[in-house]
C-alpha cells in the first residue's frame, strides 16, 4: 500500500472505498443484468459530473457516442493529472486501482468500445505500476480479455505514458500526444465523441470520474444523486495542500464549506497564522480570500463566487506569504506550459511574467498594473483554443481583484508588507 | 557504428504494430533510446526516425516538446524538484538551493563534476500533500528537508549495490535486459 495522507477510504461510509479488488460486482451487473443504454442512463440519473476540471455531465457525455457506428471506438482515460495543487488521481491509482479498472470496463461496454487507453503522466511511476498490476490481476481473473466473465464482448485496457507536458491534460492535446504528435489542442468541432483517438469516436473521462462509476452501478444512480447538492451530486476528492497542518486528499460530500475542508479536515494554518487566500479548484480556479471561506464546494456556489470547482485542488496560502509572488510563480507555470499554438497564450504568458518581474524588482508603476489587467483580459473569454490561456488570465484577474492593495504596495510603493518572503520566488 | 544497439533498434521496429496507427510508437521508441543512452543525441533521434520510417525533423520536434526527454547529458541521478505553488509555500526554493549547492552546480543543464548528479526545477508532480517533494530515480521523495537531501546524496555517492544498476539520468535500469514482455503498457 502506498503512503497516504487524508481521509479517503478510512471510513466505510466513503463511497469510493466500497469497490475493491476481487469485487467487480458492478461489472458483472453491467455485463449481464443491464443493457448498455441502461448504464448510460444510470450514470445520467446519478448526476455525476466530470472530475477532470470542466465538470461536464458524465452520462450525457457517454450518450454522445453512437454505440452502433461501425468500426473501432475507444475509451481514453485522462490520468495526466498535472493541475497544480491536484493529487487525487495519483491517490486513487495508488490506493484503489481496481476501482478505476472496473469503471473503465463498464464505460467501455456502455459506449461500445472494446479497447481503452489510459494516458498516464510519465512521472507517475508508482501509480503506473499499481494500475498495471491491477490490470494484470483483472486479466488473470478473466475480467479483461476476449470474453470478460464469459461475456462475448472483448475488453482490453492498455497504458500510454506521457512525457511531461501540462497541456496533455487538455483532452484534444492528449489525443494528439497519444497519436505520437506534439501535444497541441485541436479545434472543435469535431468533438472527440465523433472523431477522437486515431480519428475514431472516443469517450474521454478523468480517473476519478470513472472510479465513481462502479458505486453508481452497484447502488443505483438515484442513490448517488441523493448525496451532495441537487446540481452537484455525490462526493469528490479534494486535495488540500499548502499552509495547512494536515495536508491530504479528503473525500467530502459536495456542498460542505471550504471552512470545513480547510479549517477542520486539514487542520487550518500553522499556529499563529491566518488563512489569507485559497485556490478552490486547482491553480486555474480564480482565488478566493479568507472572507469567503464559507463558500461551499459545489460548482454553482463557486461560480457565484466567480471561481470554479475545477480539479478539486485546494491550495491554501497563509498570511506570511505574498500574493504577488504566488501569482508570479503561477504565471511562470502557465507561460512555460503554453504549447505555443495560440498567440494570446504564447505571447501573453511571457508578457505577464516579465511584468511581474519588473514589479517584484521594484521597477513597477501604474503602467505595470494596467499591463497586467490588459494581458489578463486578452487571455480570457475564449480567445484561445483551450482553457490554458483563460486559467493564466484568471490568476492575474482574481488576485488583482481581491488583493489590489498588495499589488499597489509592490508596484507603486515598492514595498512588500507581508512577513515571510519565499527565497528567490 | 550506430548510436543505438541493434537490440534496441529491433525493439523499436516492433513498436508501431502495437498501436492503431504506427506514429504512436514515437514516444515509446524515444523512451527506449533514452533508456539506453541516458539522453537523446541527434544520431539516436535520426536512428529512431529511420526505424519508424518518420522524418528526423518530426522525431526531434516531438522530443523537444516534452520535458522528460533530455537532449543534453544529465547526471546519473537527476533531482526533479517540484517548485510549483504548494511546494513553494512549504520551502521548495530552499530545497533547490540546497541541492544545487550540495552537488556543486548552478543551473539545470550542468552535471556534477563526478557525473553523478544533475537537477531540474519542475512543475507540480501531483503529490502536493507531501510538499515539498521531488522525483529521483523513478521514485517520489516526500516531506523534504535539507537533511533528507543530504542523506539521498550520500546514499548515492557511496558505492552501494543500488547505484551501478541505474543508467545516466536515472532513467530506468541499464541493460542488459530481456525484451519487453507483452504487458498492459506493451
Ligand atoms: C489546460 C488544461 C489541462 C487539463 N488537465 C487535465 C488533467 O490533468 N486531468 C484531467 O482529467 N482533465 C484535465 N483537463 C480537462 C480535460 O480537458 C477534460 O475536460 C477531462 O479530462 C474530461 O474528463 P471528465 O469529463 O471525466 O472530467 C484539462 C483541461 C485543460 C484546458
Ligand atoms: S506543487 Fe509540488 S507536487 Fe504539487
Amino acid at each position: 500500500m502506498a503512503e497516504r495522507r487524508g481521509s479517503f477510504g478510512d471510513q466505510p461510509q466513503h463511497l469510493l472505498y466500497e469497490s475493491k479488488a476481487g469485487g467487480y460486482t458492478a461489472l458483472r451487473k453491467a455485463l449481464f443484468d443491464m443493457k448498455p443504454v441502461d448504464l448510460t442512463n444510470e450514470v445520467k440519473t446519478s448526476g455525476l459530473r466530470g472530475r477532470g476540471g470542466a465538470g461536464f455531465a458524465t452520462g450525457v457525455k457517454w450518450s454522445f457516442i453512437n454505440r452502433d457506428a461501425p468500426g473501432p471506438k475507444y475509451v481514453v482515460v485522462n490520468a495526466d493529472e498535472s493541475e497544480p495543487g491536484t493529487a487525487k488521481d495519483r491517490y486513487i491509482l495508488e490506493n484503489s486501482p481496481h476501482m478505476v479498472v472496473e469503471g473503465i470496463l463498464i464505460a467501455a461496454y456502455a459506449v461500445g468500445a472494446n479497447q481503452a487507453w489510459v494516458y498516464i503522466r510519465g512521472e507517475y511511476d508508482e501509480p503506473s505500476r499499481m494500475l498495471t498490476e491491477a490490470i494484470d490481476e483483472a486479466r488473470a481473473k478473466g475480467y479483461i480479455g476476449p470474453q470478460p466473465m464469459g461475456k462475448d464482448y472483448p475488453l482490453d485496457i492498455r497504458l500510454y505514458r506521457g512525457h511531461g507536458a501540462y497541456i496533455c491534460g487538455e483532452e484534444t492535446a492528449l489525443l494528439e500526444s497519444l497519436e505520437g504528435k506534439r501535444a497541441q489542442p485541436r479545434s472543435r468541432p469535431p468533438f472527440p465523441a465523433v472523431k477522437g483517438a486515431w480519428g475514431r469516436p472516443t469517450l474521454l473521462n478523468n480517473v476519478e470520474t470513472l472510479a465513481t462509476v462502479p458505486w453508481i452501478i452497484n447502488n443505483g444512480g438515484a442513490a448517488y444523486a441523493k448525496l451532495g447538492t441537487d446540481k452537484s451530486p455525490g462526493t469528490r476528492l479534494l486535495t488540500v495542500s499548502g499552509n495547512v497542518r494536515k495536508p491530504g486528499v479528503y473525500e467530502v460530500e459536495i456542498g460542505q464549506t471550504f471552512r470545513h475542508v480547510i479549517m477542520e479536515l486539514a487542520g487550518g494554518p500553522p499556529e499563529g497564522r491566518k488563512v489569507k487566500v485559497f485556490w478552490p479548484g486547482g491553480s486555474s480556479a480564480p482565488v478566493l480570500p479568507e472572507s469567503m471561506l464559507d463558500v461551499t464546494t459545489d460548482a454553482e456556489a463557486l461560480a457565484a463566487a466567480r471561481s470554479m470547482a475545477g480539479s478539486g485542488g485546494v491550495i491554501v496560502m497563509d498570511d506570511t506569504h505574498c500574493v504577488v509572488r504566488a501569482a508570479h510563480r503561477l504565471l511562470k507555470f502557465y507561460a512555460y506550459e503554453s504549447c505555443g499554438k495560440c498567440t494570446p497564450c504564447r505571447v501573453g504568458g511571457d508578457w505577464a511574467v516579465r511584468t511581474y518581474e519588473r514589479i517584484l524588482a521594484n521597477q513597477g508603476s501604474q503602467v505595470e498594473l494596467d499591463t497586467l489587467q490588459r494581458v489578463s483580459d486578452g487571455l480570457q473569454n475564449g480567445r484561445c483554443l483551450c482553457g490554458l490561456g483563460d486559467s493564466a488570465g484568471w490568476v492575474i484577474d482574481s488576485t488583482l481583484r481581491h488583493f489590489r492593495e498588495e499589488y499597489e504596495d509592490h508596484a507603486l510603493r515598492h514595498e512588500c508588507n507581508v512577513g515571510a518572503v519565499p527565497a528567490n520566488a | 557504428m550506430s548510436a543505438l544497439s541493434s537490440q534496441v533498434l529491433e525493439e523499436i521496429k516492433e513498436l508501431p504494430a502495437k498501436y492503431p496507427q504506427p506514429r504512436s510508437a514515437v514516444m515509446p521508441a524515444l523512451d527506449l533510446a533514452q533508456e539506453e543512452l541516458g539522453h537523446l543525441t541527434p544520431e539516436a533521434m535520426s536512428e529512431v526516425a529511420v526505424a519508424l520510417q518518420l522524418d528526423p525533423g518530426y522525431v526531434e520536434g516531438v522530443a523537444t516538446f516534452y520535458s522528460l526527454f533530455h537532449l543534453e547529458p544529465t547526471g546519473k541521478h537527476r533531482f526533479y524538484v517540484c517548485t510549483n505553488l504548494s511546494c513553494m509555500l512549504r520551502g521548495a526554493n530552499e530545497i533547490v538551493a540546497h541541492v544545487k549547492q550540495s552537488i556543486g552546480v548552478t543551473h539545470a543543464e550542468q552535471v556534477s563534476a563526478d557525473g553523478l548528479f544533475s537537477y531540474e526545477e519542475v512543475e507540480c508532480l501531483g503529490a502536493c500533500e507531501f510538499a515539498p517533494m521531488m522525483r529521483l530515480d523513478h521514485k517520489y521523495h516526500y516531506d523534504l528537508t535539507t537533511e533528507r537531501v543530504d542523506q539521498l546524496i550520500t546514499e548515492r555517492r557511496a558505492p552501494t549495490p543500488l547505484t551501478p544498476t541505474l543508467s545516466p539520468g536515472g532513467e530506468r535500469e541499464r541493460k542488459p535486459r530481456a525484451p519487453r514482455k507483452k504487458k498492459a503498457d506493451g
